[in-house]
């Protein structure tokens, strides 16, 4: 009888080291990103406006709210190289006082939009995966919020807030609030629409198949695949938040006390004929950190989509 | 379809509601009506404050004040100004300025709309040419740009250092300053740049709108079915693909109608243009409640109607959508 040899079995071959790394997800998302020159260019914009916020203090020649050419009657003098964007009518130069606007457009744009992309995702989340009376609710408020003149009630609720609060309580951050508080509802309802898409899918199906709970799949499920919308949203929100603080500080509403792009324009716009820039260069700013978070939102649509993938 | 109407018109009234709530909300917080009322008159005694509060209901239960509120506004009253031109009715005042409003509004948005479509057509038949690169970063720029900038700009550029149109107002105040002495034409001649700078803002949105619905379009099978049974192009763009694509246009068009109303005090205080966004902005700064309320509710319903009539449009426009 021949005796069978017993052959040790070959150990697997590790290949790790030469299988190529898996890329993930932002991995992708990233290099789609990088090729996008318009988008790079908004977070370049970004970027050199936190940067003027950052180190305002140094960047600008003049403290805030500092008026050197008053006393020596250099009040509402064209753009030299002593002042790079001009005085205005009290003496304040002008460019110091951009750099200073640059904090509280940040401040308002990203507390605004914070503020309301959390309301947004909790309305949007709870109303399409709940659905039924929860989502009927939420959806007739939601209406109610996007139907209502929001910049009137916006400046009603603002001028009644500083009526009511005594002075210098809040300021910038009553007008951050209430901008976050009264632009949730267009948001609200686009993430309603994604996770209602997302919840159709069959992962959720096995998901519920495998016993998981409703928290659990909201959460660990829907969540991670609806958030590069959120992540596009918020970008689009703070371009929106900081357009509506312009325009609430230029009508004279905002925070008097705080230094921003909108009262600057408001200050130029009743002497646009002797002092173009007092208006000009804080206008320029507002539209170019806009335009910043335009592209930057724009270019994340694009990378972070998957259906846009190829 | 009518029956569809009256949903919609039903559907429409916890919507009114809920806004005339807030804005009812806000004006209590605000302080005492009483108060707020009498601010001009230093020599008020205690007993008519307390006559006024009784004529007014405000001694009553909060509720049961929204409800006089509400009773008042169905009967076309929106009670008296606390503060502009002593005491005048709302409704006269609403009246009085409503109609420049919509001369600028409306002037806008059928120029952009006019603008816009063909813009957008051209730019979407051609995708990634020239052309299309140069209007679809121009459209960007116009959504980035605030309005208010846009107007200074334009102010200090055609009213200051070319002269061409007046700054602000919309109409001179004296007669010998009329072109050619005709008021009508002094109204067109002060119109001319805020309709021009509100067309341009408005423009904006709409053009990448129509682009984008119509490079959808064009992507879609009868277009090419049209196309392989040897069409013309600008047949099948004009004939076939233009009425899909401006579908969502006309949805559009309703929310831009709106969005434009609620802009107005800012467009307004711009070209110092004596509209109600202008007056609103006088009521806000002096918290003379029944003027604010009262162009609260005109602005929501004119918004109102706008949905309604777009979604009425929409309805007829689109086969695709049931009317029941």
């Amino acid at each position: 009888m021949k005796k069978i040899k017993l052959v040790k079995p070959k150990p697997p071959v590790r290949r790790e080291k030469n299988r190529s790394k898996g890329v993930s997800q932002w991995n992708i998302a990233w290099r789609r990103f990088k090729k996008n020159k318009a988008a790079l260019a908004g977070a370049l914009i970004i970027g050199f406006v936190l940067f003027l916020a950052a180190f305002d203090a140094l960047i600008a020649p003049y403290p805030p709210n500092a008026t050197p050419g008053f006393y020596i009657g250099e009040a509402r003098v064209a753009p030299s190289l002593k002042y790079l964007f001009g005085t205005d009518y009290v003496g304040h130069d002008v460019f110091s006082q951009v750099v200073y606007g640059a904090r509280s457009a940040l401040y308002v744009g990203f507390g605004s939009a914070a503020i309301a992309m959390s309301i947004a995702v909790l309305v949007g989340l709870i109303s399409g995966y709940y659905g039924g009376f929860v989502d009927n609710i939420l959806m007739r408020t939601t209406e109610i919020f996007l139907v209502i003149p929001f910049l009137l009630i916006l400046l009603v609720f603002l001028k009644v807030i500083t009526a009511v609060v005594p002075s210098g309580v809040g300021g910038l951050s009553i007008v951050m609030i209430m901008i976050g508080l009264f632009s949730w509802a267009g948001n609200a309802r686009i993430i309603r629409g994604e996770v209602l898409r997302v919840k159709e899918s069959e992962f959720i199906e096995a998901s519920k198949a495998l016993g998981a709970s409703k928290r659990r799949i909201v959460f660990r499920h829907i969540f991670p695949n609806v958030l590069h919308t959120i992540i596009v949203l918020t970008t689009l929100m703070i371009a929106t938040a900081i357009l509506v603080e312009a325009a609430v500080s230029f009508l004279g509403f905002g925070d008097p006390a705080a230094i921003t792009w909108g009262q600057q324009l408001q200050k130029a716009n009743e002497a646009v004929k002797e002092a173009w820039w007092e208006g000009v260069f804080p206008g320029l700013f507002i539209t170019l950190l806009v335009l910043g978070f335009s592209l930057l939102g724009n270019g994340l649509r694009d990378a972070l989509d998957p259906r846009l993938r190829e | 379809m009518i029956r569809y109407i009256i949903r919609r018109i039903i559907y429409l009234i916890p919507l009114f509601l809920g806004i005339l709530i807030i804005v009812f909300v806000a004006s209590r917080i605000a302080g005492d009506p009483v108060r707020l009322m009498t601010v001009q008159n230093p020599h008020i005694t205690a007993e008519s404050r307390q006559a006024l509060s009784e004529y007014y209901g405000l001694d009553k239960p909060l509720y049961y004040q929204f409800f006089l509120f509400l009773a008042e506004l169905f009967q076309g009253n929106l009670g008296n100004s606390y503060a502009l031109r002593g005491g005048t009715a709302v409704t006269t005042l609403i009246g009085d300025y409503a109609w420049l409003t919509f001369e600028l509004q409306i002037s806008a948005l059928i120029l952009s709309l006019l603008i816009a479509i063909p813009i957008g057509i051209m730019s979407a038949k051609k995708q990634y040419s020239k052309l299309d690169v140069s209007v679809t970063t121009t459209s960007l720029l116009g959504t980035c740009i605030p309005v208010f900038y846009m107007g200074i700009i334009a102010i200090i550029i055609f009213a200051y250092f070319l002269g061409w149109v007046p700054a602000g107002g919309a109409h001179s105040i004296l007669a010998e300053r009329y072109p050619f002495g005709s008021y009508a034409l002094d109204g067109l001649w002060h119109l001319a740049l805020p309709a021009a700078v509100l067309t341009f803002a408005t423009l904006a949105p709409v053009v990448l709108l129509v682009r984008s619905s119509m490079l959808e379009v064009l992507r879609q099978d009868y277009i090419l079915a049209a196309k392989a049974s040897g069409l013309s192009d600008r047949s099948v763009v004009y004939k076939h693909a233009l009425r899909n694509a401006l579908i969502p246009v006309v949805t559009y068009v309703g929310l831009y109608f709106g969005g434009m109303l609620a802009g107005a005090p800012v467009t307004e205080t711009v070209f110092n243009w004596p509209g109600v966004g202008r007056l609103f902005v006088e009521a806000t700064t002096k918290l003379d409640f029944p003027v604010i309320m009262g162009i609260t509710v005109f602005i929501t319903i004119m918004t109102l109607i706008a949905n309604l009539i777009t979604d009425i449009t929409y309805g007829y426009i689109d086969p695709r959508i049931r009317l029941e």
